[in-house]
């Protein structure tokens, strides 16, 4: 009985534990392999699918008999148990009808889900390899659309089967009462079927063009609405909306093209297997005039002459669906095929103790165990480039430019532990939606007074009140209701919680405010004092409060020390024509024109009396 | 501060009342289409009749040349038949078409003239959802469900009126079926939206998370959190499958109702019929008629029980749409001229929630030319008070005037002349060049927009461009840097010429490097205006005629710079440990 019920009702429970490592050699080998792995379950909906459609299939036989038993000898014992296995095989046909479905749909989601599951965790482990080598939307479409289409060649198999067996068993049946009308209805059948399948064809051109138009509508909607604060503020909304109709009579037009075609292919949808029922009819009654074959049979042949081209329709539709499953399945394997950017062959040294410093040896940057540093350079992309190179986020395109811990390469190292001890968030980190906490607490390991902790140094707590239930309250996605400044904080706090041995920050707070970027400035060099921290950033605020700067310039480091000394260095001392430079990058902010050279000396002497004037307020 | 409005949704009531208005407007197709369908419904019910015809036909003794008369009658209604289909569908289908495109155009142009603060406070993306997706949702059930489903009434209809007409008798036994039909119909169809959206809503959500965490690769990597990404994955896709398996049970449900009727129905007109026949009441062909005229309605009520449920879900986000409509508008343009280019504000309050006051009665009096800045930190109201300097809310309390008239009295078009909110957005819409900058000025030539581009410093790479101002840009094509695309930004500025021009962090956005030469454009624009700059970074505040600190919804200090560094105030401390003391 448990067995029975299994079998009926219970769906297994998704999605896997494991969803498997799949063969990537291409699209067949993998729809082949995700059949392997549900084997019994696409055997039971096959089971079903021929059930239920054999069961239809042999309802006009049994109404031929009816009618026939009935025109002998009216509601007879005979007629009665005609009806009797009418019904018998009507409720079969129910049963297996939804149980069928259920299996169809079990079979969809064990292929579309498990692929699913393995795009997920290729996105998840492939670093920025995967946008590297995939714009965004066809990852995201492998998911939204490929694996959907990938489940449908599963879900069709049991009918599929079906109405192959309804096929053979109807044409069996018609043969055996008569040769020339089993001949027309198994060769007709397909004939009508292709014809109407090659009018699917220019069909499908109209609609790809209506749909095309579509999108550029959609696309063209989407940016009026993007843009409406500027259209509301500045003006051209008569504009925009003209563009808008312009193009939605286009797709108006598109879609009459469409029609034109369509209904020429509904109409001959009526007529030719119209025409068809009336030759098989025809000869029929001719069969039957001749006495060759009863009126119970003539009734039959009507039936299954309008009732087979429902699975001959599938047939056709199957074909469809298998050719559309191995295109999806082709660009699945494209994105399964992407290799992490990073780790993807493994460790070859030994993790160095703890409290060495990190270097870059590109530009010589190095991090002393303890120190809090900031890294300042003239081009913010050249200081930025190390900090990324400290993260490891591409051992191949790293490989001219390493960076070592304790003397080691970081690409040799074990990545999973790597991250443990260093954490770089560069300058646009993203938010991911979820609970603050959660969202916060990316190792699992803080508790709630760390995380307040953290907010408090990242100065954000402004998103605590502006979420309704605080720290448990949800974030939309990718952050969307905070605004830049906000979404910045939030990150810093996150990096902050997983408290690492060496923690670097690119331009931590390029988004804040003045007054904010002066609190957290403080707070964040408190927390992290004494321990190995590299801060990229050209705002005094921050720099003021870090042990040490490194100043860099034309690849290499031109001057370091606290923000103080290299203000106050003299041109003419040791490093001073460096620490002029650095000057001009921090002070740039009151430069009117920097290109000038000769503003050198102006700038200092400005500098100097602001400082001046700053100490004697 | 930009999320707490949400726009309205329309209820039962006023979704149908605009549906009945939309069709009623679109009478004379509707109808058409339904005599159409009418007629070709009746032809289609020819096979069944010949084939009674030709089963009694037998049993009496008719001839060959009868049979194939009666046949080619067949013949003659399936042509007549296939004739109409053609003429009716595409009739059908071009008033979806239309009726569709009617729709999303007036969606569109309510959009764009929505009330300013309703779009500044309720955000963009609410109505990019209704813009695409709703618009997406509805667009099945407009174009082909409406038609679809008068062709399913008309043939059901007709279908068992002529079984009534034929032998009233036994098509009594076709109605059998209806009370489960019915039934298990309505028990799904209560259901069906909510889980069939629940189902949509968790593959969104997976499309979600898998957009996330490509777009945040990189961050996945640094903060080792793949495996958390996995599991969100994996916990959406357990959310699906509990939404799939709601549905499932919906169907397994619905399947066997339907079928069960479709079973019954037939056997009874059968038993039902033969025991007529028996009597001598019909004939059997006359019975196998109407048998066949069972079968035939399967496909009808299948349609009608798919579009059903496809239009009850297309309702909800029909609602969503008209909801738009009735955003109510947030002023009434009056007559009043101003007398001069003064812009002052007084006792100006505003509470975006009753009663929570964001600004408390703030007076403000801008001297014509001058910058001032608005310095202050997070959350202290300086972008509210931008707004209502710039006349894009209505204030809850006090007034902000223009020559002696409140902003939100002028004209939408007046107001755009006088003053101008400049924020760090800065899309590029989808079209040429010229096409983002004419939305400033309609009329103005290419030589105008030239020279605004001048203006602001952009001339030099607009003319490097292969096809100058008629460049297509935006989503798709040329891609404009962020500094490019805010000096577009400003050239529509110089080609409005404002007098008065409120800056909203305009520059924040913006690395360094760009900032500044972006500023020497924005020199050139603010030039001879009156200016007011809600400051990011301090150096805004220092080269300002006067700066204003805002703290809590109040101005604490204004005045100039050396003044206030000199008053040793908030401004001063925050000064120096900018400049390093």
């Amino acid at each position: 009985m448990s067995v029975v019920v299994r079998t009926v009702f219970v769906v297994r429970s998704l999605p896997f534990a494991d969803p498997g490592t799949p063969p990537l050699r291409g699209p067949l080998t993998l729809l082949l392999w995700l059949a392997r792995k549900q084997a019994h379950v696409l055997l039971v909906a096959m089971f079903f699918g021929v059930l239920s459609f054999t069961c239809s299939a042999f309802q006009p036989y049994l109404l031929g008999h009816v009618i026939d038993s009935a025109t002998g000898s009216g509601l007879s014992r005979t007629t009665w148990s005609w009806v009797a296995v009418m019904g018998g095989v009507g409720v079969v046909w129910i049963a297996s009808n939804a149980i069928g479905h259920r299996w169809d749909i079990t079979a969809w989601m064990h292929a579309a889900f498990r692929t699913s599951q393995l795009v997920t965790r290729t996105v998840a482990r492939s670093g920025h390899n995967i946008t590297k080598e995939l714009p965004t939307g066809e990852v995201v479409s492998s998911v939204a659309n490929d694996t959907m289409r990938i489940g449908e060649v599963f879900a069709v198999l049991g009918q599929t089967l079906g109405s192959v067996a309804t096929y053979t068993i109807v044409v069996v049946l018609m043969l055996r009462q008569s040769l020339t009308l089993g001949l027309v209805i198994a060769l007709g059948l397909p004939v009508v079927a292709a014809v109407l399948a090659l009018l699917v064809k220019p069909l499908q051109k109209h609609q790809k063009k209506q749909r095309d138009a579509q999108g550029r509508l959609t696309t063209l909607g989407a940016d009026t609405v993007s843009g409406l604060r500027i259209l509301r503020g500045i003006g051209g909304e008569k504009v925009f909306t003209g563009r808008y109709r312009d193009q939605s009579q286009k797709v108006r037009q598109a879609g009459v093209d469409v029609a034109g075609t369509q209904s020429v292919l509904d109409a001959l949808q009526v007529l030719l297997p119209g025409l068809f029922i009336a030759l098989v009819v025809y000869l029929g009654a001719a069969e039957a005039i001749a006495g060759r074959i009863s009126t119970g049979q003539l009734v039959a042949f009507y039936g299954y002459a309008s009732f087979l081209s429902w699975p001959v329709h599938l047939l056709v539709q199957s074909v469809n669906v298998v050719t559309k499953a191995h295109v999806a399945a082709g660009k699945v394997v494209k994105v399964l095929q992407v290799v992490p950017a990073t780790g993807a062959t493994g460790s070859s040294a030994t993790m160095p103790p703890p409290d060495v410093a990190l270097v870059d040896e590109t530009t010589g940057v190095t991090l002393e165990p303890g120190r809090v540093l900031a890294l300042v350079s003239a081009d913010p992309d050249e200081s930025a480039q190390v900090a990324i190179r400290m993260g490891r986020f591409d051992d191949e395109a790293e490989t001219a430019t390493p960076v070592t811990l304790g003397g080691v390469r970081l690409a040799d190292l074990d990545k999973e532990a790597l991250r443990d001890r260093v954490v770089v968030a560069d300058a646009t980190p993203a938010l991911f939606s979820g609970r603050l906490a959660g969202e916060l607490d990316v190792r699992d390991a803080a508790n709630r007074e760390a995380l307040l902790r953290a907010l408090h140094v990242a100065d954000a707590h402004d998103v605590l009140e502006s979420l309704p239930d605080g720290i448990e309250g949800e974030i939309p996605e990718k952050g969307r209701s905070l605004s830049g400044g906000q979404r910045q904080r939030v990150a810093l706090a996150r990096a902050l919680v997983t408290d690492p041995e060496v923690l670097v920050l690119v331009e931590p707070t390029s988004a804040v405010d003045a007054h904010t970027e002066a609190r957290i400035a403080q707070r964040l060099t408190e927390w992290r004092r004494g321990r190995t921290t590299l801060i990229v950033t050209a705002s005094p605020l921050v720099l003021d409060h870090v042990d040490e700067v490194l100043f860099l310039d034309d690849g290499t480091v031109a001057a370091r020390g606290t923000h103080r000394e290299l203000l106050d260095l003299a041109p003419d001392a040791p490093g001073g024509q460096a620490a002029a430079r650095y000057r001009r990058v921090v002070g740039r902010s009151l430069a009117e024109d920097d290109e000038a050279a000769g503003l050198d000396q102006e700038l200092d002497a400005l500098l100097g009396a602001n400082a001046q004037e700053g100490g004697t307020a | 501060m930009s999320t707490g409005k949400i726009l309205p949704i329309a209820d039962a009531a006023q979704t149908w009342a605009y549906t009945r208005r939309l069709l009623g407007r679109h009478r004379a197709p509707l109808v058409v289409i339904t005599v159409a369908n009418t007629v070709a419904a009746v032809a289609g019910l020819a096979g069944p009749f010949v084939l009674g015809r030709l089963v009694d036909g037998v049993t009496e003794g008719i001839t060959l040349e009868a049979a194939r008369d009666l046949v080619l009658l067949a013949v003659g209604a399936i042509v007549l038949q296939s004739l109409i289909t053609r003429f009716a569908q595409r009739r059908a289908m071009v008033f979806g078409e239309t009726v569709f495109a009617d729709m999303r155009e007036e969606f569109v142009e309510t959009v764009t003239s929505l009330p300013l603060s309703t779009v500044e406070t309720a955000g963009t993306g609410d109505l990019i959802a209704r813009t695409t997706r709703d618009v997406s949702r509805i667009q099945n059930a407009v174009r082909f469900g409406v038609p679809r489903l008068v062709v399913a009434v008309v043939t059901l209809v007709l279908t068992i009126a002529v079984s009534f007409v034929l032998a009233p008798l036994v098509a009594v036994a076709i109605l059998v079926g209806v009370p489960v039909l019915v039934a298990v119909a309505r028990w799904y169809l209560k259901r069906a939206t909510p889980a069939y959206q629940r189902e949509s809503a968790a593959y969104a959500q997976l499309d979600g998370t898998v957009t996330e965490s490509v777009e945040g690769a990189r961050t996945v990597d640094a903060l080792k959190i793949g495996r958390r990404r996995t599991a969100r994955g994996d916990d959406d896709l357990h959310e699906a499958f509990q939404a799939e398996r709601g549905t499932l049970f919906l169907r397994t449900v619905l399947f066997p109702g339907v079928d069960f009727a479709f079973m019954i129905a037939p056997i009874s007109v059968l038993v039902w019929g033969c025991y007529l026949a028996s009597e001598g009441t019909v004939t059997i062909g006359g019975v196998a008629s109407i048998v066949m005229y069972t079968y035939q309605l399967q496909g009808p009520v299948w349609e009608l029980i798919f579009w059903l449920d496809e239009i009850q879900v297309a309702a909800t986000s029909l609602s969503r749409i008209i909801g738009v409509r009735l955003v109510p508008t947030d002023r009434v343009a009056g007559t009043a001229v101003p007398t001069d280019e003064h812009v002052r504000g007084e006792g100006v309050r505003y509470a975006y929630r009753e009663g929570t006051d964001v600004l408390h009665g703030i007076d403000l009096d801008l001297r014509v030319g001058e910058r001032l800045a608005i310095v202050g930190p997070s959350g202290s109201g300086k972008s509210t008070l931008g707004r209502m300097l710039a006349g894009i809310h209505p204030p809850t309390g006090g007034t902000v005037r223009v020559g002696g008239v409140p902003l939100v009295d002028l004209p939408l078009e007046d107001l755009r002349k006088h003053v101008a909110l400049v924020t760090q957005e800065h899309h590029v819409f989808v079209g040429s060049l010229a096409d983002n900058l004419r939305l400033a000025k309609i009329d103005a030539d290419d030589a105008e927009l030239l020279a605004a581009l001048r203006a602001v410093d952009a001339h030099g790479w607009v003319e490097a461009l292969d096809e100058g101002l008629a460049t297509e840009v935006g989503s798709g094509g040329h891609k404009l840097t962020p500094a490019q695309a805010q000096q577009v930004a400003l050239a529509r500025l110089v080609l409005l010429d404002p007098h008065t021009l409120v800056l909203d962090e305009a520059t924040s956005l913006l690395d360094p490097r760009a900032a500044r030469h972006l500023e020497r454009s924005l020199n050139a624009v603010l030039e001879g205006r009156t200016v007011v700059a809600i400051a990011h970074r301090l150096h805004t505040a220092h080269d300002a005629d006067r700066v204003a600190v805002l703290d809590g919804g109040r101005i604490t200090e204004i005045g100039a710079h050396d003044e206030l560094v000199a008053a040793n105030g908030e401004y001063a401390s925050l000064w120096h440990s900018w400049q390093h003391e």
